[in-house]
């Protein structure tokens, strides 16, 4: 009661109205970083990335900025692209889309960037794409794994997409799991899409869906759909629900025999990061369909170099993990470099042409090129099975994987 | 017969996770009148303290000891130096917890890297009758809410701290005539429910894990939870979580989750409209 006294005055009101207003004006300005020899004639190249630094997704976003700023150092410090310099401006999208279309009008209008890198949900991604491409003429790489059919002209993918994670995945499940799957999955369009993909390669493989169901994206409490999934004798679950509902999901299916009684968990996106999300004998046998996992490293000296530059940079806890979109954004930006390279310009029509065959040799979990007309990435697969809190890879793709997109 | 079982034994501990969660939020509206957005996020302060005590190296079960005690002291303090000012204005103090509530849950994501971390339960396991598997922490957790239940209404009901509680809420001009410090009776309220939105987050951790956003899961539900049971009693809060806690954990089996997350507040909504006094009506214990 101690306030009550203390009405709105006129005088009270104007002075927070003018400390209001003068803090959304000065604001978070955008991240700005100069190279440091800016003498070239043209002016440096301006290379966007928009992604979220803050919000739910920050651990994701931080993690491919900071693969962007390893990459245009390693540019830069070889004498840039064509001669000039690269100047990297970071963008935050804060895991919401009205903030974002915000700050990438910023870095399309005010900044006139050459290419934007960045979004890492789909809806982001809507978000986001109009401004960069229709209105904004620039172009736009997109590098999460996804569920695919974005065919955009001036869009580039590359991350996994459905036929990436699936076509080698659902038969291993079934030759190391069994017949009889389960998807339970979260309430939104990737879960949606990959589920029907993934649904006719199980029935195409001689597996048998038990059921396929969908819920909010906020919940925690999944014992029913465990029951389900016990009384039903399903001997392999192909989870598709993301956090936070996954962790409290996999614990209640352990705690429920699951495993026990020979239950095979599958799940495409799960990386390092996700990894300790549950303690490690709860998701024991888990296994996982990506481009990376820093368990290559012992077998792959490109992987292990890169792995290693960026923990040195990078010390602190935003991994270099595929599900991060840090291997997406690593071969966009090294796709993207020999395209400007080979375009011989920055023009957006002359990268686009150049980018939509671009090959690199060396990349996070081996090389990758564009599938020409398509838009989409070729990269190599690998299903890793979680052992003791860590990533065993058991099985690995015969050569670059196509994503059958467009 | 066996599905039946498990399906009250889960509908049963979810209910208690959720009355726990709303415990504390159910006695600060009920016993000062305001709305405490940052409730959800002392459930997360909760569970973040227990994460960090078990990652420097100390048992589980001390970390869920101490989170209860220094959320406590935090909502103690937050209440001299913030909370108090807002008395007045209602509507200004639901955005000024919701601005604490941003705040530590801005913090609590920057010290986690945003990540999902895992804490281990004290006692782990499942207990096996037959082919059925319950969980035991759940378990434990549903025996600790009916223990906190108890001696909560305890506390407010027989002791003579209880006593000067809700007199400071019937009419503060007279508690404070008869020599009651109200202001200090709102401290001590304040920071007793913070610490049992603290106790709830140090025992729920090793369910759902850590993440920043584990507040405002509970924080929609805690509302309503306290909307439907009614505001100005102790029971009435209390009933509303059992009665919205059951309902979330059990329509998702017997139609699709996602109709039954929606349904859950429809229902709500019926009821207050029908109800607006909740539950519970009378004022008090």
């Amino acid at each position: 009661m101690i306030n009550a006294s203390q009405q709105l005055s006129r005088r009270r009101f104007l002075r927070n109205a003018a400390f209001a207003s003068a803090a959304i004006a000065i604001g978070p300005g955008s991240w700005v970083i100069r190279p440091n020899w800016a003498n070239a004639t043209e002016g440096p190249i301006r290379l966007g990335i928009a992604t979220d630094l803050t919000g739910s997704l920050g651990f994701a976003g931080n993690t491919d900025a900071n693969v962007a700023r390893m990459i245009v150092k390693e540019i830069n410090d070889k004498g840039g692209l064509l001669g000039r310099p690269i100047e990297l401006l970071i963008e935050d999208t804060a895991s919401n889309e009205s903030v974002a279309v915000g700050n990438v009008r910023k870095l399309i209008q005010r900044d006139k960037v050459d290419l934007v890198l960045g979004g890492i949900s789909s809806s982001m991604r809507n978000a986001i794409k109009d401004v960069i491409i229709s209105r904004g003429k620039t172009l736009y790489i997109y590098p999460e794994g996804y569920e695919g059919k974005e065919c955009m002209p001036y869009l580039f993918c590359t991350g996994p997409v459905p036929a990436q994670n699936c076509d080698q995945f659902i038969p291993w499940l079934i030759k190391h799991g069994g017949k009889r799957f389960a998807m339970p999955s979260s309430n939104y369009i990737w879960p949606q899409t990959i589920n029907a993909y993934a649904r006719k390669v199980i029935e195409n493989s001689g597996g048998e869906v038990i059921f396929e169901e969908y819920y909010p994206l906020d919940q925690i409490d999944f014992s029913s759909t465990v029951s389900r999934i016990i009384s039903n004798k399903v001997d392999v679950v192909f989870n598709t629900i993301v956090p936070p509902g996954v962790s409290p999901f996999f614990k209640q299916l352990y705690e429920a025999g699951f495993a026990k009684n020979g239950g095979r968990l599958g799940c495409v996106y799960y990386d390092e990061n996700t990894l300790e999300m549950n303690q490690a004998h709860e998701i024991e046998g888990l296994a996982s369909s990506l481009d990376y996992y820093k368990a290559l490293t012992a077998e792959d000296p490109v992987s292990a170099k890169i792995q290693a530059a960026y923990d040195k940079q990078f010390p602190a806890k935003f991994r270099f993990s595929a599900g991060s979109a840090a291997t997406g954004t690593y071969r966009g930006l090294k796709l993207w470099e020999a395209a400007v390279k080979e375009a011989g310009t920055i023009d957006r029509d002359a990268v686009a042409a150049a980018l939509d065959h671009a090959k690199i040799e060396e990349g996070p979990g081996g090389p990758a090129e564009m599938v020409p007309g398509t838009r989409h990435c070729k990269m190599n697969m690998y299903i890793g099975v979680a052992k003791g809190g860590q990533y065993e890879i058991v099985a690995r793709s015969a050569g670059l994987v196509a994503p059958k997109e467009c | 017969m066996d599905t039946l079982f498990i399906a009250v034994f889960e509908i049963l501990s979810f209910g208690a996770i959720v009355v726990l969660v709303v415990l504390g939020l159910g006695i600060i509206a009920s016993m000062m009148g305001i709305f405490n957005f940052a409730q959800g996020e002392f459930v997360l302060l909760g569970a973040y303290i227990t994460y960090l005590v078990h990652s420097i190296g100390f048992p589980v079960a001390l970390g869920m000891m101490v989170a209860p005690i220094a959320v406590g002291a935090l909502g103690f303090m937050l209440e001299m130096v913030v909370v108090r000012r807002f008395y007045a204005a209602p509507i200004v103090a639901m955005l000024g917890t919701y601005a604490l509530g941003l705040i530590i849950r801005e913090a609590v994501r920057g010290l986690t890297g945003g990540l999902y971390l895992s804490v281990p339960e004290p006692i782990g396991g499942s207990i096996t009758v037959g082919a059925l598997h319950f969980a035991t922490w759940r378990c434990v957790i549903v025996v600790i809410t009916l223990l906190v239940i108890a001696a909560s209404y305890a506390l407010i009901a027989y002791t003579s701290f209880g006593l000067r509680i809700r007199a400071s809420l019937e009419n503060p001009s007279l508690a404070r005539v008869s020599g009651i410090s109200t202001s200090m009776i709102y401290s001590v309220t304040f920071a007793f429910g913070a610490a049992l939105a603290g106790l709830a987050g140090a025992l729920i951790v090793p369910v759902f894990s850590l993440f920043a956003d584990l507040g405002i899961r509970f924080l929609i539900q805690g509302f309503v939870a306290v909307m439907v049971g009614g505001i100005g009693s102790f029971a009435g809060p209390v009933a509303g979580a059992s009665v919205i806690g059951t309902f979330s954990a059990a329509l998702p089996w017997l139609m699709s989750p996602v109709i039954a997350d929606v349904l859950v507040f429809v229902l709500a909504i019926i009821f207050i409209k029908f109800r607006p006094q909740g539950l519970v009506s009378r004022r008090g214990v």
